[in-house]
């Protein structure tokens, strides 16, 4: 009984530990891991008044302000290698008698421009204000040219303004960045 | 060759339950230092006299991403990431003795003694961040990222021990070990709080969105690593690292007990308390610690009047220096202490069969109230605490000596990786050579792939038998 026992319990240990192996795995497979995180992030905003298209002082009209910021995570290289496709939301609210024209200006570090943006902006009312939305959707060889960018120049036109002109236009806006990282 | 190349793929939790109870082994005492004893002296095998390596996961095995299937990987890494939660964990362990030596003094205390390395990792996974990393942030507005989820410790230390074992009464054995431990590298970020939130701005808000940080309070706590960060060649690190062990590193104290105690001639009880102690983080501490409210609106244009040749405002840097400002990153200096991971041991056990000691109803050589027999059954529990609650595990066992010179145990086991690990383990006495090897999860050693936890101790001692 007693041998009979010893010869098959070390029998299973030994051809168990022996046995022991890592099999229908394909560790190749790694490779193909890739994350695809889609990312909703805050871009830029502001709030213009009437008064910032007229110099009272001098009595003339504004017809373009401009901005400019920096966006110096466009150009990083990972976002180079991972940005898919980035959707770009802009929602405007005006409360001014005039419609606008909105340009936005991707500058890369030499100031060349690498990619633009334009759209028009319906005018309002104080009572009214109107939102005007705008979707610019970047993929395929474009996302190339908006990634040499480090910057953005805002401009804002207006046909003609006075000093009587009143109300506030006003943008929110955000980036939807689908990325792949591998 | 066979044991190195297990070595490479064996993993083990730190629960040793084939082990425990082996009275046959003199590394039993490391498990529990009020076991029986029936040497008289051991000497370990310097290096070798028990080597132990542990690499667990629950709720996901190897074979789980890397198995060969026709789904992708990716499909399958996203699943798992939704199918397990922040209570799983990945840990690993590793115990190599460097001398363990025991021996019966004349006042019939049984002293051991020794010197053995420990490595010890656990990382829970952080499931939230998880998802945020690979899904991104769009379809989850208003779901608050838990950062709390981060809790993760890891130590490197070398364990310095004595311990004494006396046989106190016929029926009750006990014993008692002191510990110090000197630690060469350490790690731990625990207790973290809040939370990362996108949602969906207002009218009043500024932007569309606020990104937020709300009640933030993230930490890690390392020691042993400001001094070697600025060492960039691997030969420094490793001849600093070395140093430490020697008494070189933070100190540390900590206690095992244990009791082995005979109901009656059949039934016997054990248990052991194991690394009750914390280590002093004193000297080379460097914790790095978060702080923070803030919401995130994206960069507000002011449209300035701009003067010829004069620029506009430095939008991104301001954006940069006020993330920075409310959401700094505070590196600290201050001491901390540092609880050892305790480990809880108990078993109930039944003996049976023919008497192990010449056919006698009389233990005439070791006196202890319990006879020995030949076969054993009975449970075991074992615990661990972790920094989120104890980790538990149920054992049954069968012992049985074979011969004088073989003893085996096989147990089944209930824990946090399976329902189904079936563990052996036998010991070897070939006159005064001592061997024992010890594995589990052996249904599993078919396809490691697919094993969330599997283990083999094995060692090599010279015991002197009791005359």
């Amino acid at each position: 009984m007693k041998k009979n026992l010893t010869i098959p319990s070390l029998g299973i240990l030994l051809i168990l530990l022996l046995a022991a192996c890592v099999k229908d795995t394909d560790f190749e497979q790694a490779d193909n891991i890739t994350l695809r995180p889609t990312v909703e992030l805050d871009l830029i905003y502001f709030d213009l008044s009437a008064s910032d298209f007229f110099d009272s002082n001098t009595s003339n009209q504004i017809l373009t302000v401009s901005d400019t910021t920096e966006l110096r995570f466009l150009s990083d290289g990972e976002i180079q290698d991972g940005l898919k496709r980035a959707e770009f939301y802009f929602k405007f609210t005006n409360s001014i008698q005039r419609s606008f024209t909105a340009d936005f200006q991707f500058l890369s570090e030499q100031n060349d421009t690498t990619y633009a943006v334009q759209t028009s902006v319906s005018q309002g009312t104080i009572a009214n204000p109107v939102i005007t939305e705008f979707i610019e959707n970047v993929e395929g060889n474009a996302i190339a040219d908006l990634t040499m960018a480090s910057k953005v120049v805002v401009s804002v036109t207006i046909p003609s303004s006075d000093a009587n002109l009143t109300g506030s236009l006003n943008l929110k806006s955000k980036t939807t960045y689908y990325t792949e990282f591998q | 060759m066979l044991f190195i190349a297990l070595w490479g793929v064996t993993v083990i939790a730190q629960n040793k339950q084939v082990l425990y109870g082996m009275h046959e082994i003199p590394q039993n005492l490391m498990l529990n230092p009020g076991t029986k004893i029936s040497q008289k002296r051991h000497y370990g095998i310097p290096l070798l006299s028990q080597v132990h390596f542990n690499l667990g996961m629950s709720g996901v095995s190897v074979y789980d991403i890397f198995g060969k299937s026709d789904t992708d990987i990716n499909t399958r890494i996203r699943n798992k990431i939704f199918e397990l939660s922040d209570k799983d964990f990945f840990t690993s362990t590793q115990q190599l003795d460097l001398i363990n030596f025991g021996w019966l003094a004349k006042n019939k205390l049984y002293f051991s003694g020794g010197i053995y390395e420990e490595f010890d990792f656990i990382l829970y996974f952080p499931r939230d961040l998880a998802i945020l990393a690979w899904e991104g942030n769009r379809d989850y507005l208003d779901y608050e990222f838990d950062l709390s989820q981060v809790s993760t410790t890891g130590d490197l230390m070398t364990v310095y021990h004595f311990g004494v074992n006396k046989q106190i009464t016929k029926k009750l054995t006990a014993g008692i070990r002191a510990k110090i431990y000197s630690s060469m590298f350490s790690y731990k970020s625990t207790n973290n709080s809040g939370t990362f939130v996108t949602r969906l701005g207002d009218e009043n808000s500024e932007n569309i969105y606020e990104h937020r940080l709300e009640n933030v309070n993230v930490s890690v706590e390392t020691s042993g690593y400001a001094s070697l960060r600025d060492v960039d060649q691997a030969s420094l690190v490793t001849s600093e690292v070395l140093k430490r062990a020697f008494f070189g590193g933070n100190l540390g104290v900590g206690i095992d007990i244990g009791a082995t105690y005979d109901i009656t001639n059949e039934l016997a009880a054990s248990a052991s308390v194991l690394d009750f102690g914390a280590i002093f983080h004193t000297k080379d501490v460097e914790s790095y610690r978060v702080r923070s409210n803030y919401t995130l609106d994206g960069i507000e244009l002011i449209f300035p009047p701009l003067v010829d040749g004069q620029g506009t405002l430095p939008y991104y840097d301001d954006l940069e220096d006020e993330v920075e400002r409310e959401v700094p990153i505070d590196t600290l200096n201050s001491s901390y202490t540092q609880l050892r991971p305790m480990k809880v041991n108990a078993s109930l056990g039944y003996s049976f069969g023919a008497p192990t000691d010449g056919g006698t109803d009389c233990n005439c050589y070791d006196m202890s109230g319990g006879l020995s027999r030949n076969q054993a059954v009975g449970l075991q529990y074992y615990s661990i605490f972790r920094p989120k609650g104890p980790q538990m595990a149920g054992t049954l066992f069968y012992y049985r000596r074979l011969f004088d010179f073989l003893s085996a145990k096989a147990t089944y086991t209930i824990d946090s990786y399976s329902s189904s690990n079936v563990g052996l383990g036998m010991v070897v006495d070939f006159g005064k050579f001592n061997f024992y090897v010890a594995a589990d999860n052996l249904l599993s050693y078919g396809n490691l792939a697919k094993a969330k936890s599997v283990s083999l101790q094995l060692g090599f001692n010279i015991k002197i038998a009791r005359e």
